[in-house]
């Protein structure tokens, strides 16, 4: 019966959560599986620059950080970021599945080159650093942007006649033009349009958020968890005081 | 109800694969799902040059080419070296699961390098194969073997006191010395020795088979399978040969050579 805490990168409400949780509405999960989800309390408001990944960090850590206590089984970080994956894996001995990494490894499992589908323009520099990051460079055909402002609370609705099709049309260039063999949807806030895109690609297509439930299912059927050495554990926990400073984060206004 | 053909890199009785199919212990796998182990006719005796994995490709190509057609919704190869997996996949749309390159990139999943612990020297070649194929040879801490020529048949009945702790010995040397995060099994013949290396073991230790049946399960659910850019159907495909030589391997004079 695996538990799975998810936690969504912004502070949404109540529909805010839906519309991530529809995710789960993509993929079959083992009967017995829980996904429980739970949004940051604080965050970034976009996700362009250094001080606003390290913002998120702070807020999907202090999100998680009580989960293996609370009797969680794994923890999900519902964005391609991996946002705070990093920290929460060195305080956590249950796997912590980013969809980000794991998304661009699980595509090499189905081809030889994968293209990242980014949404805006100030998009782009991340991606490239984490790829560079990861040592994937070689195995990254592109990143490209289809140039829709983000909508982190409404994710596509409303929007898909208009988007759906640019996304589309993007993607088809990564493929012909870049050579792709597998297409990463670059962020978890992009599902509503995978089953449009599968359909009309030549190529797989990675939806992370699904895939990341899958992934926490697979390790904890076959026991696994990150490797300690890859994620050593602090000396000594803060743990009040991140609490502490993310509360005072979250109700002090811009 | 899902099934997957589990292709067994060598002729065995029975009793062997048996062996092979109690992989399936070591990992909880979906309620509705089944799996079918089937032995190659086609095989090389081990797999230590290049004309073994000529043979084990073909063999391997021979058992699961009818796949699809059989009704299979994926394909596990059970063997590390990935035989057979790339022209298998030209040839079907299910997925066909290589558990060297699954674990290689589940290893990754879980940690920055990883090590492959494997029984004898020999298999070297296996290991440096998928990781061009993928291009991640830095992320291999190192390839270390146990110097213990293995039983494809017998596996490790009756040679677990003097086959484990090598094992054990040898990953640990792969921690220390090497640097690895993640330890990956070199084989799925080593299945036997998961639990006991996973035990003494500071990091995790990946287990292929069983891993690759689960990742068939997740391939099926969330319906994804292989790039046909990467694996390019073939224009005309050969399924009567292909067949024919199967039937050959079978026939008992073929046995006899």
């Amino acid at each position: 019966m695996p538990r799975i805490l998810v936690i969504n990168p912004f502070p949404l409400d109540e529909a805010g959560v839906a519309r991530r949780a529809a995710q789960s509405g993509h993929v079959a999960l083992d009967p017995g599986t829980e996904l429980v989800y739970r949004p940051v309390r604080f965050s970034s408001v976009s996700f362009m620059s250094p001080h606003d990944w390290l913002l998120m960090d702070l807020g999907v850590y202090e999100a998680g950080l009580t989960a293996e206590q609370e009797g969680f089984d794994a923890v999900v970080i519902d964005t391609m970021s991996d946002s705070g994956m990093a920290a929460l894996r060195s305080v956590l001995s249950i796997p912590v599945i980013g969809p980000g990494k794991a998304s661009m490894l699980y595509a090499l499992t189905l081809g030889a080159r994968f293209s990242v589908l980014a949404q805006w323009k100030p998009a782009l520099p991340r991606y490239r650093k984490v790829i560079r990051d990861y040592g994937f460079d070689r195995q990254c055909a592109s990143v490209r942007s289809f140039d829709v402002e983000p909508d982190f609370v409404n994710l596509t609705e409303g929007k898909e006649d208009r988007t759906f099709p640019i996304m589309l049309e993007v993607a088809m260039r990564c493929v012909e033009e870049d050579g792709a063999d597998v297409i990463c949807l670059g962020s978890t806030t992009m599902h509503q349009a995978a089953e449009y895109l599968a359909e009309r690609l030549p190529v797989p297509l990675v939806n992370p958020g699904p895939l990341s439930y899958k992934l926490a299912e697979t390790f904890l059927a076959a026991g696994l968890s990150h490797s300690r050495k890859a994620y050593a554990a602090p000396l000594v926990r803060r743990d009040e005081l991140v609490h502490d400073i993310v509360a005072a984060a979250s109700g002090a206004g811009t | 109800m899902p099934k997957v053909l589990v292709i067994v890199p060598f002729p065995m009785d029975a009793d062997n694969l048996d062996k092979r199919r109690a992989q399936m212990k070591s990992v909880r796998l979906g309620p509705d799902i089944a799996f079918d182990f089937k032995p190659v006719a086609i095989a090389p005796a081990n797999y230590v040059s290049a004309q073994d994995a000529l043979l084990a490709d073909i063999g391997i190509l021979e058992a699961g080419a009818a796949a699809q057609a059989d009704g299979y919704d994926a394909v596990c190869i059970d063997t590390v070296s990935d035989s057979g997996m790339n022209a298998l996949r030209s040839m079907l749309d299910i997925p066909v699961i290589g558990p060297g390159r699954h674990a290689m990139l589940a290893a990754l999943m879980l940690g920055e390098k990883f090590s492959v612990v494997c029984m004898w020297d020999r298999w070297r070649p296996l290991y440096t194969k998928t990781l061009a194929e993928l291009g991640l040879e830095h992320k291999c801490a190192s390839i270390r073997s146990a110097d213990l020529q293995p039983n494809n048949q017998e596996l490790l009945g009756g040679r677990e006191d003097e086959v484990f702790p090598v094992l054990v010995e040898v990953a640990l040397r792969c921690v220390d010395e090497d640097r690895a995060d993640v330890i990956v099994l070199g084989s799925t013949t080593m299945h036997e020795a998961h639990a006991y290396m996973a035990e003494r073991l500071p990091v995790p230790v990946i287990n292929p088979g069983p891993l690759s049946y689960r990742l068939a399960d997740a391939a099926i659910r969330l319906r994804l399978s292989h790039s046909k850019t990467t694996y390019p159907t073939p224009l005309t495909p050969r399924p009567g040969p292909i067949a024919a030589m199967g039937a050959a391997a079978r026939s008992v004079k073929s046995q006899a050579r």
